[in-house]
């Protein structure tokens, strides 16, 4: 199975968009398409491809430390031996002689546990989030949704991967498309990983360059080509002659440039709307079925 | 504005966030620090977005100073080692394992909390200090942001690392070392740890969103966020179109003012797109931020 996964390094430069139009375009001229969504802090392609939940299941987190004031002597020990801030007094302390632990802080190591002495900290378990499953039109999906303020979402990324694969294989699918995190961290690495293609969507801004460098930087780490579609093309003459000298310099393929097209913008709003409407005839629409039909080529001669 | 400022002791942390990536943070972020500056508040700019952090692109610090961020990190004498396991048994991240008569770090892993080391009762286990990433930092030309001023502090995680907390809170203690009257904490997308260490202790949340059904979807989860942390929560609706959206809607439902609207413009993006400051590039670039400002004051005035 070829997988291809659409990222970015900077935000909100149209790897949704990208991702679930091609698909569709794809998917409509007979090549369904398995879909991860592996932004599982912000998850949208469900929302732009109308995917309807199939089931659902939690993911367990890490742990916790939990201080019981009641237990607690105020020693401090374990504020000594903590490296996250966590632990520490606050105005009550001269009443409840009694440490207190910022859960936002708290990375659960556990190193408080032994350095107490008094066995007033334990550990606790949180849900850190849940594996959707899903069907969408055009093919299966897998999504995750991390619980606000957790701290797993590499690994909840590795289990919507997983996911993923089995029901591509049990579908016998030959192709995934995985819309990446944002970043070059942790969630983003676990979705680039064994991937086949990064295609990497940007656009002709300053922080556009910048952060699809470091997305190149990180992919060629794992030997993972990368080629780019430049979004928003015409946003800045100047910006996009630099990019595409810069993409040039560094050897990388260019699928296709799309011009800034207000309807095309408007599509996966369209789609999340449940809206019935035919696609633009527009230099952007055009673009993206340029992408399209690249990314189709590339799948049959890999496959 | 002055009276507001006296009124939180002094000191103001501002956090920029939003759920989705690309609604703006780094637009709002740089441009409202430009703005408080202008308005005589010193104003440290804190780039909290390491994994792909861009606030310099716009005002860079003139002759930036640069810190390594490094963590300690285990390695294991396997002369001393006993092979005992306690190490392994008190690390709460599967990053020690034993494989092949040898204890092995997975520094991938590590959260560089130090339990192992505690744990092992042969001495076998002691720490190194890694790069992760660096921090920079630097005052901008003073004629962009006078009389204020305006000092960047850049948290830039290293190609292949995934410590971004960790270089985010670096970060923010550069910042603290500055001790400006004002704090803006320009934070990576999303709701997980990076975020989090990111946002912890602001006195004010700005979220940026769109209003379409995806900025909605996504506010949603940072609003959730903020309120569970305890902090106040503003608007700042970016390419409004004027039409009136399920964001507005949703805000007003909850409670949460709209301190400000950038119009949706394609000058806007344009400006940003090489590199300029929306508040003197666009016409109406200076009511959105200094009236941004005086709503973020406002609203910090209302929680103290």
């Amino acid at each position: 199975m070829q997988r291809i996964i659409f990222a970015s390094g900077k935000g909100g430069t149209g790897k949704t968009t990208l991702t679930a139009l091609t698909a569709r375009l794809l998917a409509e001229g007979g090549t369904p398409i398995a879909l991860a969504d592996c932004d599982v802090e912000a998850a949208n392609l469900p929302i732009a491809l109308g995917a309807q939940e199939t089931s659902r299941e939690p993911f367990a987190g890490g742990s916790k430390a939990v201080l019981d004031p009641d237990v607690c002597r105020g020693c401090g020990a374990c504020a000594l031996v903590c490296r996250f801030d966590a632990l520490s007094t606050d105005e009550n302390y001269y009443r409840t002689h009694a440490y207190v632990i910022d859960p936002w802080a708290c990375e659960g190591c556990g190193a408080c546990v032994p350095a107490c002495l008094f066995d007033a900290i334990t550990m606790v378990q949180s849900q850190a989030g849940e594996v959707i499953s899903a069907e969408a039109s055009i093919g299966p999906m897998v999504y995750g949704r991390l619980a606000p303020g957790e701290d797993l979402s590499g690994k909840l990324v590795t289990e919507v991967r997983r996911q993923a694969d089995a029901l591509a294989a049990e579908r016998s699918l030959e192709a995934m498309w995985i819309d990446g995190p944002p970043g070059v961290g942790c969630p983003a690495i676990a979705a680039i990983t064994g991937t086949d293609l990064v295609v990497g969507v940007t656009e002709p801004t300053v922080s556009g360059e910048h952060d699809l460098m470091r997305l190149v930087t990180l992919a060629r780490r794992f030997k993972i080509p990368v080629a780019v579609v430049l979004n928003k093309a015409d946003l800045s003459a100047e910006g996009a002659r630099r990019l595409k000298e810069h993409i040039a310099d560094e050897g990388l393929e260019l699928i296709a440039e799309i011009p800034y097209d207000t309807a095309v913008a408007q599509i996966p709003e369209r789609l999340a709307r449940g809206e019935q409407f035919a696609y633009p005839e527009t230099p952007g629409m055009n673009a993206i079925r340029e992408v399209s039909a690249w990314l189709s080529k590339r799948s049959d001669s890999a496959g | 504005m002055t009276n507001s400022m006296q009124s939180l002791n002094g000191r103001l942390t501002v956090a920029v966030a939003s759920g989705k990536g690309g609604t703006g943070k780094t637009l709002v972020a740089t441009n409202l620090a430009v703005a408080a500056a202008r308005s005589g508040t010193p104003a440290a700019l804190v780039d909290c977005d390491a994994d792909a952090p861009n606030d310099a692109l716009f005002l860079a610090p003139a002759s930036p100073q640069v810190r390594e961020v490094m963590v300690p990190l285990p390695v294991v004498d396997e002369d001393a080692c006993t092979l005992c396991g306690a190490c392994r048994t008190a690390c709460s991240y599967g990053a020690i394992r034993i494989l092949g008569g040898k204890v092995m770090v997975f520094p991938e892993l590590c959260h560089n909390c130090g339990a192992c080391v505690r744990a092992c009762r042969s001495g076998a286990l002691s720490e190194v200090p890694v790069r992760v990433g660096e921090v920079e930092w630097g005052s901008v030309a003073a004629d962009i942001a006078a009389p204020g001023g305006v000092d960047v502090v850049t948290g830039r995680l290293d190609i292949g690392e995934v410590k971004t907390p960790t270089v985010v809170r670096a970060a923010r203690k550069q910042a603290e070392v500055l001790h400006k009257t004002l704090t803006i904490l320009d934070s990576p997308p999303g709701v997980a740890c990076a975020a989090v260490a990111s946002i912890r202790d602001a006195d004010v949340l700005v979220l940026v969103t769109e209003p379409t059904p995806f900025g909605l979807h996504d506010l949603e989860l940072t609003v959730e966020l903020g309120r569970e942390m305890g902090i106040p929560i503003g608007v700042v609706i970016n390419r409004d179109t004027g039409v009136p959206s399920e964001v507005e809607a949703y805000c007003d439902r909850s409670g949460i003012p709209i301190l400000s609207r950038i119009l949706f413009d394609r000058r806007v993006a344009e400006i940003y797109a090489s590199g300029g400051l929306v508040i003197d590039g666009h016409p109406d670039g200076d009511e959105w931020f200094t009236g941004l400002w005086r709503a973020v004051c406002a609203l910090a005035e209302e929680d103290v």
